[in-house]
């Protein structure tokens, strides 16, 4: 549909505004607050309208389109962190430099296709939470660029729970990985029994691979966000929601990220722990806000407790990276890169944090804690063994 | 004329309740011997303290209601708390109706018996909810109870794991043990 790479030609600008009718003027103002360039308010409101659908978009409005999505996606990931001066892998060497520095063009080139006009057309036309017209997109046949713009679009109507219930049941946001890493929680189907993540393993590689460098920074931002606010909620339902969607997404990212040896796109995970686990913490700091005594099972309290430390979680996983990253000899494959995860993990001060997260993990486990001394059997909590020759 | 008449309804109904509930967690086993030698002292420590060895390998001990599992090769800890009882509840409901107008008796009669099937459901539910209370409290009680001496396994497994490991580094010349503070002192001879 659209490319962001300059063509060679461009068609002459016309003098003055272009004519556009009243749906397509709706249209071009919901995409501008998909895209976080128009107020939300506003931009939830034209969401929540119907508008009489034409036939067909005239050419003025659809270079519009194209024009706003080249631009405003270009700007969106610049912004969100790819114009810092970073060391990604490529070919498991580490680059330096900003995105456009370490990416040929060609590469970077964002390609948006024909599911992202029809989600426009649909979104305008349709009060999306009265819906009868069933729009969705196939997973697979959404382009990297696509699934950016649809993950932006998911992220900007979060504020309205009604927008949410209906955009979360389609596959081009409930498949999407983008999605799961930008609000996992809000993809979550309360009344789902089991969370079911997309497969990572195509963002760990190319163009996809590329936007995730792009966002880490932003999913930092935003995953230090989230854990702040675990806090303040006092429902035990959805913490317990909360937790299992983010650890089951973060545990299949990892998992991906492993597999494509692309630990450097893990970055925002270690880096939210560092930010978050900058002193000893107990629980507290993320249950604190649960309300009432919870469910009456025992095995659901923890359950919830334990999920609320999804995050935290994830050290252990950060920590055998780092433990295999040290074995990694200076004439073995993965030499360079390992050694990029070690800067990485000492600039985060790894060592500490895992300590301080796998400390806050015991205290919810209940057979943890000291033995009481009982006669001559002793608590022996700590031994030695002296050798002497 | 219209004549008043008034329908009592009376049932009683006995169920068998169950309620459980079960926490699953581990023990942190230091690898001071290989795994698999480790998990034989524990193994071994455990069936000291009234634990039964199940084919699977794991080692179970039924404390009345509470049922604990320990898997020594992974360290995980189960600790299962079940409660059941036979609960008989009785509802009674009265329903006044006129012979010439509103519904007819059957329908009334019929009306009137399911809303008691409502009042004994919401009975037994009750029921269930205090049974599953009751479990849970004696789950939390026993876990009290469980935690000094799951900690009191993982440190005799400790200290015979080093006495073990020093046995291996050389020859033990002494061994000294202070209960006040838990300290092990061994000295070997390489």
């Amino acid at each position: 549909m659209t490319r962001t790479a300059a063509p060679s030609t461009q068609p002459p600008e016309p003098e003055g505004p272009r004519q556009v009718s009243k749906f397509e003027f709706a249209l071009l103002r919901v995409l501008r607050f998909l895209v976080g360039h128009f107020p939300a308010d506003q931009g939830l409101q034209l969401v929540r309208q119907a508008a009489t659908r034409p036939e067909c978009l005239s050419p003025g409005a659809v270079d519009l389109v194209k024009d706003t999505l080249a631009k405003a996606s270009v700007l969106f990931l610049a912004k969100a962190g790819g114009w810092r001066n970073d060391k990604y892998l490529r070919d498991n060497q580490p680059l330096p430099g900003r995105v456009w520095d370490r990416i040929p063009l060609d590469e970077c080139t964002l390609e948006f296709s024909r599911p992202v006009l029809d989600f426009l057309l649909w979104l305008t036309a349709e009060k999306v939470q009265e819906t009868k017209l069933a729009w969705d997109a196939a997973p697979k046949a959404l382009t990297p660029a696509d699934e950016l713009f649809f993950a932006l679009a998911f992220d900007q109507t979060r504020a309205d729970p009604d927008v949410t219930a209906v955009l979360r049941r389609k596959d081009a946001f409930a498949r999407n990985p983008l999605c799961w890493l930008l609000a996992p929680g809000d993809l979550v189907d309360p009344d789902a029994a089991k969370v079911t993540v997309p497969s990572f393993e195509t963002h760990c590689t190319g163009q996809r691979a590329v936007i995730l460098e792009c966002l880490q920074t932003f999913l930092t931002t935003r995953w230090i966000r989230s854990e702040r606010a675990k806090g303040q909620i006092g429902d035990w339902k959805k913490m317990r929601q909360l937790g299992n969607a983010e650890f089951a997404a973060l545990q299949a990212f990892l998992k991906a990220c492993e597999a494509a040896r692309r630990t450097d796109l893990a970055r925002f995970v270690l880096r939210t722990n560092a930010a978050i686990l900058q002193s000893d913490m107990t629980p507290i700091f993320w249950t604190g806000g649960l309300q009432g005594s919870g469910p009456p099972r025992l095995a659901d309290r923890l359950d919830t407790q334990r999920s609320a430390l999804a995050v935290p979680r994830q050290m252990e996983i950060l920590e055998a990276w780092n433990d295999r990253a040290r074995m990694v000899g200076y004439f073995d494959e993965d030499y360079q890169s390992s050694q990029l995860w070690k800067l990485d993990w000492e600039a985060a001060n790894g060592e500490r944090v895992s300590e301080r997260a796998r400390a806050a993990l015991e205290m919810l486990e209940p057979l943890r804690g000291p033995a009481t001394p009982t006669g001559n059997a002793g608590g022996a909590n700590a031994s030695a063994a002296d050798s002497s020759s | 004329m219209s004549r008043a008449y008034r329908i009592t309804v009376k049932e009683s109904e006995t169920r068998h309740l169950k309620a459980g509930d079960e926490i699953c967690t581990d023990i942190e086993i230091l690898e001071i011997l290989p795994p698999e030698d480790m998990a034989t002292l524990l193994r071994e420590e455990l069936k000291k303290r009234g634990f039964d060895e199940q084919d699977d390998g794991t080692l179970v001990r039924k404390d009345g209601e509470i049922t604990v599992k320990v898997d020594p090769c992974t360290g995980e800890v189960s600790v299962k708390a079940e409660t059941e009882a036979t609960v008989n509840q009785e509802a009674k409901r009265e329903a006044s109706g006129y012979n010439d107008v509103g519904p007819n008796e059957k329908a009334l009669r019929e009306r009137t018996k399911e809303q008691l099937k409502q009042d004994l459901d919401k009975k037994f539910d009750n029921e269930q909810s205090k049974l599953q209370n009751k479990a849970t409290e004696a789950l939390e009680k026993h876990l009290q109870e469980l935690q000094p001496e799951i900690s009191e396994v993982v440190n005799q497994v400790t200290r015979d794991a080093l006495k073990q490991k020093a046995q291996q580094m050389g020859t033990i010349k002494e061994i000294s043990e202070d209960a006040e503070s838990g300290s092990l002192t061994i000295k070997v001879e390489v």
